[in-house]
């Protein structure tokens, strides 16, 4: 059970550290497409 | 008719104030032992001081208001409104003491600034302060962001009813577990966990950036805790910049992002619900506001060519932008840039996204976003009524932890609230331009005040006018506590003048 609450934690841990990395990447990717496409 | 409020209502008050004070003494207790670690025999007497004096202004308010009654809700909220302000009026001492702050008002400019998680400063000579009164910088906002109430449920409290009371007046109207206590050890649990990992991924990258091992962990606890309780102060004067590094850059945006939260969406992601994330209410507002901002910037930016280069786009607007979302702070530009860099139209994008702020029971600050969607939802909901036949029954849906229907008494809460914000945003700017600033300018330090941003265009300074310091304490107070247990103290004071 404790080893389980462990292991939902980590998970839970790694998804909020996803959705972060997930807006910098789309966030970046828009700074590249405002570049080349010169906006 | 006004009542005069009643002896048992004071000694309630008092009561569980000494024991909010006697929380805060403790926790200057901390820096003392920072001091005594790097040798700084000064600071740590001037940490002292600050303890000793909050420690017997809490027992005497103890020992003469000891009452076993348990707080109702007026009562609460005046606890709460009026602990902020005894907080801010004792942890400007050591600040104070130091030399580093021009008079005592700017040293509560400093800890009102911190608690609030603002981060707007008027420190002296930043790169020259000592370990000790750097970290009380930072602790201010750990403390403040969890809640200073929080602070002493978690240490002190026992009676459950008056503890939520206050926990509700905190601007956390969302209880994560059965009971308020273990909803506070929850908190905290979250905050720890990330506090540890953090400082060890900050430290190393400081380590790898060639700073000196103490140097790098130090400054990693420091940026953790400002970052992730949306602060933005920075041990050093030059803020994020001093880093100069792309790495750092990114981490605290995500430490950022992860204080901009909600902490029952961590409580949800953390027990096993990690869908929650994408079906969120919140984070789904966050996305679109984010996106739309950034967009207004971009635009902004690319018509006064500023930023030519993506990377530079990345590190200079995008982070501003997010640090202003989130309500954080920190920055990568200097205060003048904004003003002399950006264009009217990139300034108006980053106000909109200070104004919008983080997610609710958060440490961000601003409307936030469960406000904004609920707002949205109505729009469209209303909208459907238009566009469909007279007969037939318009429910609109939305998903916050769980599935619900909107609801009329939700729609008014969220636009009184935002209402309140957008006045308080405007009184700020008023008084600015009453001081003789211009009006983007005024408006710009005024959200970042009320919203507990941070971000500033290069109006607060040690030299502002001392009416505008006032205002935006006033504004950063309120705007922490989201208005109404600051009008609950207002209304006690007149009923105590006024009252029969």
């Amino acid at each position: 059970m404790k080893m389980k609450s462990f292991y939902n934690a980590v998970f839970g841990i790694a998804t909020e550290v996803l959705y972060a990395i997930a807006i910098i990447l789309t966030a970046f990717l828009i700074c590249l497409a405002a570049y080349f496409l010169k906006l | 008719m006004i009542l005069r409020p009643q002896p048992q209502d004071i000694k309630n008050i008092g009561y569980y104030s000494g024991k909010i004070i006697i929380g805060i003494g403790l926790t200057m207790l901390v820096p003392v032992v920072i001091a005594l670690l790097f040798a700084e025999i000064n600071p740590a007497l001037d940490f002292l001081i600050g303890t000793e004096i909050a420690l017997i202004i809490g027992f005497l308010l103890t020992r003469l208001c000891f009452t076993e009654n348990d707080l109702n809700w007026m009562q609460g909220m005046v606890v709460v409104s009026f602990s902020w302000l005894a907080a801010m009026l004792l942890g400007a001492v050591p600040l104070y003491l130091s030399g580093h702050w021009q008079s005592y008002l700017d040293a509560c400019f400093e800890v009102m600034s911190g608690l609030t998680t603002t981060g707007l400063t008027l420190v002296q000579d930043l790169d020259h302060l000592s370990y000790a009164h750097n970290l009380w910088r930072h602790f201010a906002p750990f403390i403040g962001g969890q809640g200073i109430v929080i602070v002493a449920l978690s240490l002190f409290m026992k009676g459950v009813s008056g503890a939520f009371k206050m926990y509700v007046g905190e601007a956390r109207d969302e209880r994560l577990l059965p009971n308020v206590i273990r909803t506070s050890r929850f908190i905290w649990l979250v905050s720890i966990v990330y506090l540890i990992a953090s400082t060890l991924v900050l430290g190393i990258v400081g380590i790898a950036n060639g700073m000196k091992t103490a140097n790098a962990f130090f400054h990693g606890a420091c940026i953790f805790m400002a970052a992730f309780d949306t602060a933005g102060f920075a041990p050093q004067s030059q803020n994020i910049l001093y880093y100069h590094s792309l790495f750092f850059e990114v981490i605290t945006i995500v430490i950022m992002l992860l204080g901009a939260m909600n902490f029952n969406l961590h409580y949800h992601l953390w027990t096993g619900n990690r869908r929650e994330i994408w079906k969120n209410i919140e984070t789904r507002t966050l996305c679109i506001t984010l996106f739309v901002t950034f967009l207004i910037i971009l635009i902004g930016l690319s018509e006064v060519g500023s930023y030519p280069c993506a990377v530079v786009m990345f590190r200079k607007g995008f982070y501003q932008l997010i640090s202003g979302h989130t309500t954080t702070g920190y920055m990568t530009i200097y205060a003048r840039q904004f003003i002399n860099e950006w264009g009217n139209l990139a300034l108006v994008g980053i106000i909109c996204a200070m104004a919008f702020g983080g997610g609710t029971c958060s440490t961000a600050g601003g409307v936030k976003m469960l406000r904004l969607g609920i707002i949205a939802k109505a729009l469209q909901q209303d909208l459907r009524r238009i566009i469909l036949p007279d007969l037939a029954v318009v429910e609109q849906r939305l998903h916050h932890i769980k599935e619900m229907f909107l609801e009329d008494r939700q729609v008014r809460s969220a636009l009184l609230i935002t209402l309140a914000y957008l006045a308080l945003y405007g009184i700020g700017a008023l008084v600015g331009m009453l001081y003789g600033y211009p009006f983007l300018e005024s408006l710009f330090e005024s959200t970042s005040a009320a919203a507990n941003v941070g971000l500033s265009c290069g109006i607060t300074t040690p030299g502002m006018p001392a009416g505008l310091k006032l205002t935006y304490i006033v504004q950063m107070w309120s705007g922490r506590l989201e208005f109404m247990s600051v009008f609950t103290l207002i209304g006690f004071f007149i009923a105590a003048i006024k009252g029969r």
